[in-house]
């Protein structure tokens, strides 16, 4: 059976260690293989960048105006609660 | 969500404030426009939380709301004929000066203060890396490196076999790279 820390990284174990999951048997192969190490912190460096991608929001009142528009439930059936600032 | 399903109205607004934001991101990623993006979060949450008494707990909201505005985004996209908003330009521009002329000029427009700030949100280098990518694996990347799902979630949201899933990752973060790695040469 082939030594696991001779065997390059698979994309899957890329994205592992990446994340910092990659098991200790596997991680062993990157403190000796150059090749698989720049690809890894290539893969980690993308992972990071989209990882603090902004999250946008929506205009201000968004939560107010899909409430006007739904049908909040109730025992005789559902109807639409249109929404009052009180 | 047992409150939400029961139809109190707290918890329903509290659904909207925890999702509004990602699922509003992933919106704008997919359409580049902020109030179609807008339109189509509130038609998902309207859907979401009109039918919520069918809501099935075994699967996790998350997944089911993201499945929802997904297929918002599709749908509209396919009626559009917008398809990917691809820098690249229209899916039938076949030269180059075509796929030039089509191309969507982020950054560069700036006559409208809303236009000005989906260039200054979306103008960044990864920002369009990320629309350069086909939909499908723009989507799939938002939600495993944005949203943080598992690949199995990722595959029932889409609707897609699990080996798809991860073949799309895969292939969409080479292309990131390349696309990243081209503009900083």
């Amino acid at each position: 059976m082939t030594d696991p820390t001779l065997l390059h990284l698979t994309a899957d174990e890329t994205e592992l260690w990446a994340l910092g999951l990659l098991p200790a048997t596997r991680d062993a192969h990157l403190a000796q293989c150059a090749e698989c190490r720049r690809v890894a912190e290539r893969e980690r460096k993308l992972i990071r960048e989209l990882a603090q991608l902004t999250r946008f929001a929506p205009e201000f009142g968004f939560v107010e105006r899909v409430m006007a528009k739904v049908k909040i439930p109730t025992p005789s059936g559902p109807h639409f609660r249109p929404h009052t600032n009180s | 969500m047992a409150w939400a399903k029961q139809g109190h109205e707290a918890a329903f607004r509290e659904l909207v404030r925890r999702y509004e934001r990602p699922i509003f991101s992933l919106l704008y990623r997919m359409v580049h426009d902020r109030a179609l993006a807008e339109d189509l979060a509130q038609e998902t949450f309207i859907k979401v939380l009109n039918a919520i008494g069918t809501y099935n707990p075994q699967f996790k909201f998350s997944s089911w709301i993201f499945k929802i505005a997904n297929n918002a985004a599709i749908d509209h996209l396919r009626k559009r004929e917008l398809e990917t908003l691809s820098l690249d330009g229209s899916p039938h521009a076949t030269t180059p000066d075509e796929m030039s002329a089509t191309a969507p000029q982020l950054g560069d427009r700036g006559e409208t203060p809303l236009q000005e700030l989906e260039a200054r949100e979306l103008g960044g280098a990864i920002e369009h890396a990320i629309a350069r990518l086909r939909p499908e694996y723009r989507t799939c990347i938002l939600l495993r490196h944005v949203e943080g799902h598992s690949y199995e979630e990722i595959a029932r949201i889409l609707d897609l076999p699990l080996g798809t899933v991860k073949t799309y990752i895969h292939r969409a973060r080479n292309e990131l790279r390349g696309y990243l790695e081209d503009r900083r040469e």
